[in-house]
């Protein structure tokens, strides 16, 4: 009696009450077999099957045999962790007792998370043998059938299922699966909306939906659907969720996460939303509001692997390179080596000053997915930061990467061959905003003659600064393309009529070069954008360059040709917000003041013996190097204990972490001289640096991204801080320090030089960069015109 | 599969949508909102809310919807008086506005807020004394908000104190420096005071201390313009537009600079902007300067054959017809119907004013040209053309708004050689560092002929005087010919 009361509990949803009635009348009754089975089977439902094992095997001592409790045993058994003696127990009760579904089921069920497919295949038909009606096994059948592709078997066993049992939404989402792999996408969309109409609580099948209409075009009348939904249920947190996918793949990622947080808010303890508002929220390029959305998903979900990635991704961009590390870090140790975190923890390891291990993370990746095009990409980008890569190699490496992006080429381009006529360029970049790529080109494409070109800007992760709305001030048109593959990006830049394309992004963050192997305009060109060296992209014409950053003799290491600029290749547009220079330092304090503000990726080992070397032969120096990698306390100590190897004590070393720009440029008037890094030199830190006042001594090597400061300091009229080599630069740095007044006179002068140098010179630039624009116009015309001659 | 269901707790989705509005994002608060209202009963935090979110998303109409329900059934609530002031005063409401600020006063005699929007509806009532009475309270009781020392200064400047309207500015910058806002008011103050030493003083300390914007650079260059510090002006005004860049009327003057490509003609937006902000002493101003173009247009007139037989002379078209000073000087010859058009709508008040133009239109000159099909037989353009650069299009819409044999009167400034001898522009036309573009006698010479003009007279003549030196220019009168 008491038994049976138990379980009555049971089914009415209160096994706490249950399991307490058991325990009462275990203390005075501790044989009664139906006792010892309802106790076995409340603690199996609780999930506790270490506390129903004993019950039911006493039990079953105690000759309590029926069926139901043999199999409750079994089930027992498999969830303690005895499968050997679960099937066994099942086997057995199966062969005495032939006609009953009930234990072929089970033995499916338990074969499938045993992940024995064909034996679970063969039980389920057991079941469907006894009874064809069987829903269960109809739906876990079909669900194995589609998993190895028998997509028409499945479906027929799914339609069968949900005549049957028209209430089950895992039935209906399943066929939305099967319909769809049989390409019935308007059906598919069907059956995810019924699994979704019946359990409209339950977030996948929504998603499925939404996944549904998105591959059958039916995106809009599914939002007008949700939009009506959410107004009449706005309490449900899955249709706001669902509402903002469909708005992610609408392009409307601001209103997407709107919606997200809106779920997130109404299921605060749900993992999925937050999941969702995080990635939402990266690809957005709203990465604090990404982080906090992806930790809270992290913290609910601990072992997810790819929001584990996409928190690194997000941290990585936020310039947080140690905590991006350190998660990565976690993901391969729970989850074992996968393929993109390999690829972003190379990168981030690299801009640890780690650039020898990030090399070999890369090619760790490489091994594991060669024919992938990621690995590729970061070891080309490690590559560039190690000391000791060639020219050649790194153009190889880059030409390896190119290779292997997907390219088809259109047949023919309509744009109309006159070599004079006003030209359409498109910038392709993820970077038009407060980004180098947007401080060294704006100012260049602003002061383009309008009556001879107009710029139509095909924006990633478009943003909204300063730098931003000149950008879409001097564009004639703007488009948003992230949700646009590179076969439709290079389709819509067609129809768009581009003539010159101009990559501005190269493979770096929210990069779209890849979208140049498919051609989107007759003439291509790549310029600043993780521009480190040549592109190696076959499809790439030309890269815009200068004589100081590709002189003759290195120009066959690139696979473009030269538009070689007779000026800089960049021109650089101060911030309005720039402080006032600053009096030499040395000449107050009596020492000299070394500096360098660039990345720490850039910082090689060898910088650091050849800077060490410096500070070594003028004892009284002293050197501040500012890079975010500081702001991890471990990282300092790591880098102030390579320096110590060198004889340099951690006190002459000041590392400073990240600030707000208007400060960061204004510690250069802490600065006396600027240290370049070498192999990678700086860009438009070097530009910051002299618009401070402040020389920057620099050694160029074979790469590009070597040779920006002999560029920058070059068209400045500083070409006597152009070091040869290593035993060059450290003499050229210790002379430079010899004559104090003449830096401090040098200091004094150089905002007013630089602004009146072609660094700065806009309307100069405008009319030089219009000019090589012109020729590449030009070439191609004339290619078209001797082509049509053939 | 997991089950979501939404929260129960309202408290906590109440303080979410309160954050998302204070973050600017009433779309997500919307969404919330809603929940909200099924989660808990009616209570002035949703009603305030509500309004929230309205105002957020730009629905006044909907926010006093909300609120007047909200007041009907928390009449005692303070806020949502102040919410409905704040709302009427966006509507325009006034008078609705200071009832509301006045009753929310009452309910709450300890709220800043409500007092110093009762100052700021007192103040547009032009009770000046209760306003600062009220705004000084404001500004006791919360010293350190910026915007109450904005409205105090704005009080005290209209009660002729400028002393203490600065000294409060300045008080407020020095508790508040980073505030561009409060910076920008009192360089603003300065320039309004003419005291454009002072402005550029003011504006240099925000551009030092970091804390300047668009707006603080824009002013800088007023004020360098004004003391005719002509290229640290172009700097400051090319500052602005790193800054701002969408404003047409600095880029046109970083464009007068050299500093960017000029545009074949001066903005539309320019030109209303300049001409908005001039009109109550543009024709002072002009008269001063010894303008001679309407006198000029009036003598040419005079050799026009209706005119010398005493026949009236129309309908005419004046193309930026500002003030109507060419209407005045045409008063007395039989020049009928007389219409006006200009971008300016202060301009064209000033204009209608004076009662001597049939009809007067706001628009620019190459839309109503392209879109009124009326046969001109007279196109006047005093000192319009000179905002034009090339010269071809506007010269061909004009050809084909004039019926044959009509006439075509203008002014144009006359493009001289650089400092260094050289003519800009290739010696057709070139922006000049006021804004305005000067043009070579050839070039218009070819212009009108290619647009199928014959040229009855093309002489050089002194337009006006700057700085006691004659602008010199010419005044062309073209006519279509009758076959």
């Amino acid at each position: 009696m008491i038994a049976d009361a138990a379980l009555e509990r049971l089914y009415a949803g209160d096994p706490a009450s249950a399991l307490a009635m058991l325990d009462a009348a275990a203390a005075t009754d501790t044989l009664d077999p139906a006792l010892l089975v309802a106790t076995g089977i409340v603690q199996l439902a609780n999930r506790c099957p270490e506390r129903a094992l004993p019950a039911l095997r006493s039990a079953v001592a105690l000759g309590e045999t029926a069926p139901t409790t043999l199999l409750n045993l079994a089930l027992a058994e498999l969830q303690a962790g005895d499968a050997a003696r679960a099937f066994q127990l099942m086997e057995s009760l199966e062969l005495h007792l032939p006609e009953w579904e009930e234990t072929p089921l089970r033995l499916a069920e338990a074969f499938r998370a045993a992940e024995r497919m064909q034996e679970a295949e063969r039980a389920y038909g057991r079941v469907l043998d006894i009874n064809p009606q069987r829903e269960s096994a109809l739906l876990g059948l079909a669900g194995l059938l589609l998993m190895r592709g028998e997509h028409e078997t499945a479906r027929e066993l799914l339609l069968r299922c949900c005549g049957i049992a028209p209430h089950r939404a895992d039935a209906w989402d399943t066929l939305g699966f099967a319909l769809r792999a049989t390409g019935d996408v308007s059906l598919a969309e069907s059956a995810f909306a019924r699994a979704h109409e019946l359990a409209p609580h339950v977030l996948q099948y929504a998603l499925h939906r939404v996944e549904a209409a998105h591959a059958s075009g039916n995106e809009e009348g599914l939002l007008a659907w949700l939009d009506v939904a959410v107004q009449a249920d706005p309490l449900n947190p899955v249709l706001s969720a669902a509402r903002g996918i469909v708005l992610e793949h609408l392009g409307r990622p601001a209103e997407a996460a709107d919606a997200l947080e809106a779920a997130t808010a109404l299921a605060p303890e749900a993992c999925l939303p937050a999941c969702l508002l995080g990635e939402v929220l990266a690809r957005s390029n709203r990465l604090k509001a990404a982080e906090v959305a992806l930790r809270r998903g992290i913290e609910l979900a601990p072992d997810n692997a790819e929001l584990r990635n996409t928190l690194a991704t997000v941290l990585f961009r936020m310039h947080r390179h140690a905590e991006a590390r350190s998660e990565l870090l976690t993901s391969l140790e729970r989850n074992g080596e996968r393929t993109n975190e390999l690829c972003n923890l190379a990168n981030v390891t690299a801009c640890l000053g780690l650039q020898d291990e990030g090399v070999a993370l890369a090619r760790r990746a490489i091994e594991l997915a060669p024919d992938a095009v990621l690995p590729r990409r970061a070891l080309c980008s490690t590559l560039s930061y190690r000391d000791g890569t060639t020219g050649a190699e790194l153009l190889a490496a880059l030409r390896d990467s190119s290779d292997r992006l997907p390219r088809e080429h259109p047949a023919a381009f309509a744009n109309r061959p006159d070599p004079e006529r006003p030209l359409v360029l498109g910038l392709l970049s993820g970077s038009l905003r407060v980004h180098p790529v947007g401080w060294l080109t704006v100012a260049g494409f602003e002061t383009l003659d309008p009556a001879m070109f107009s710029v139509i800007c095909l924006a990633q992760s478009a943003a909204d600064d300063w730098i931003a709305r000149r950008f879409r001030s001097l564009a004639r048109e703007w488009h948003d393309v992230d949700t646009l593959g590179d076969a439709a990006l290079a389709a819509k830049a067609h129809a768009l009529g581009i003539d010159v394309l101009i990559d501005l992004g190269g493979y770096g963050e929210s990069a779209r070069m890849p979208a140049c192997a498919y051609r989107m305009a007759p003439v291509q060109v790549k310029w600043v954008g993780m521009q480190n060296h040549s592109s190696g992209l076959a499809e790439m014409d030309w890269i815009l360059t200068d004589r100081w950053e590709t002189p003759p003799a290195l120009a066959h290491l690139y696979s473009e040709r030269l538009l070689s600029l007779p000026d800089g290749y960049v021109c650089y547009s101060p911030p309005p917000y720039a402080p006032d220079g600053a009096p030499l330092p040395a000449s107050s304090q009596g020492y000299i003041t070394f500096g360098c503000f660039n990345n720490l990726a850039k910082i090689t080992p060898r910088v650091i013996a050849t800077w060490s070397g410096i500070l070594r032969r003028l004892p009284d120096s002293r050197l501040v190097l500012k890079a975010h990698q500081f702001a991890d306390a471990d990282t300092a100590r790591r880098v102030l204990a390579e320096f110590a190897t060198h004889g340099v004590h951690p006190a002459r070393l000041e590392l400073r972490g990240p600030s707000g720009h208007r400060t960061f440029i204004g510690q250069y008037n802490d600065i006396d001289i600027v240290l370049d890094p070498f192999p990678y030199s700086g860009g438009l830190t070097t530009c910051e640096a002299l618009w401070m006042g402040v020389p920057t001594v620099t050694m160029p090597g074979e790469t590009f991204a070597s040779r920006h400061s002999v560029s920058h300091l070059s068209n400045a009229g500083l070409g006597d801080w152009v070091a040869a080599d290593i035993a060059g630069y450290a003499d050229l740095a210790v002379a430079k320090v010899s004559d104090i007044d003449a830096l401090a006179t040098l200091r004094s002068g150089l905002r007013a030089r630089v602004k009146a140098s072609p660094l700065c010179d806009a309307p100069r630039f405008g009319r030089i960069l219009g000019a090589v624009l012109r020729y590449a116009w030009r070439d191609w015309c004339a290619g078209r015109r001797s082509v049509g001659r053939a | 599969m997991e089950q979501l269901h939404a929260t129960a707790d309202a408290d906590a989705l109440s303080a979410r949508i309160s954050a998302l509005l204070d973050a600017n994002r009433p779309a997500v608060a919307r969404q919330l909102l809603s929940a909200m209202q099924r989660l808990a009963p009616p209570s002035p935090v949703i009603s305030e809310l509500a309004v929230r979110v309205a105002v957020g998303e730009g629905r006044p109409e909907q926010a006093l919807e909300e609120l007047d329900a909200g007041i009907s059934q928390f009449p005692d609530c303070a806020a949502l008086r102040r919410s409905r002031a704040e709302i009427r005063l966006g509507m325009d409401d006034r008078i609705g506005a200071l009832a509301d600020a006045a009753e929310a006063v009452v309910l709450d005699r300890n709220d800043p807020a409500a007092k110093a929007l009762l100052g700021v509806l007192l103040l547009e009532h032009r009770r000046t004394k209760d306003a600062l009475a009220c705004l000084n309270e404001a500004a006791a009781a919360d010293p350190a908000n910026p915007a109450y020392c904005q409205y105090l200064a704005a009080a005290q400047e209209a009660d002729g104190d400028i002393d203490a309207a600065r000294a409060t500015l300045a008080t407020g910058t020095a508790s508040a420096p980073t505030r561009v806002d409060l910076r920008n008011a009192a360089i603003l103050l300065a320039i309004r005071h003419s005291d454009f030493v002072g402005a550029c003083r003011l504006a240099e300390e925000a551009r030092v201390a970091g804390v300047a914007d668009a707006c603080t650079f824009g002013l800088m260059g007023h004020a360098l313009s004004s003391l005719g510090h002509h290229t640290d002006a172009a700097n400051a005004y090319a500052e602005a537009l790193k800054l701002g860049p969408e404003d047409p009327y600095v880029r046109h003057l970083v464009a007068a600079a050299g500093i960017l490509p000029s545009e074949p003609r001066a903005p539309v937006d320019y030109l209303r902007a300049v001409f908005d902000g001039y009109a109550e002493r543009f024709e002072t101003h002009l008269i001063a300067l010894g303008y001679r173009v309407p006198g000029l247009v009036r003598a040419a007139l005079a050799q026009h054959p209706c005119i010398t037989q005493g026949e009236r002379l129309g309908p005419a078209l004046d193309l930026g017809c500002g003030t109507g000073f060419v209407a005045v000087v045409l008063s007395d010859l039989p020049v009928a119907p007389l219409v006006g058009l200009d971008v300016s709508s202060r301009m064209l008040e000033v204009a209608a004013a004076k009662q001597l133009y049939a009809e007067l239109h706001q628009a620019d000159l190459m839309s109503f040209l392209k879109e009124d099909t009326r046969p001109w037989r007279l196109i006047v353009a005093a000192d319009v053309l000179p905002y034009f650069g090339a010269l071809a299009d506007v010269l061909a819409a004009v050809h084909g708004s004039l019926e044959p044999g009509g006439w075509f009167i203008f002014s144009l400034e006359e493009l001289l050689p650089d400092h260094q001898g050289v003519v800009p522009g290739g010696g057709e036309w070139a922006l000049q560092r006021q804004g305005r573009y000067a043009h070579g006698i050839d070039y218009v010479t070819g212009a009108a002929c290619h647009a199928g003009f014959v040229i009855r007279g093309l002489q050089r003549q002194t337009l006006r005087h700057e700085a006691d030196a004659p602008v010199a220019g010419f005044l062309a009168v073209l006519e279509r010919p009758a076959t």
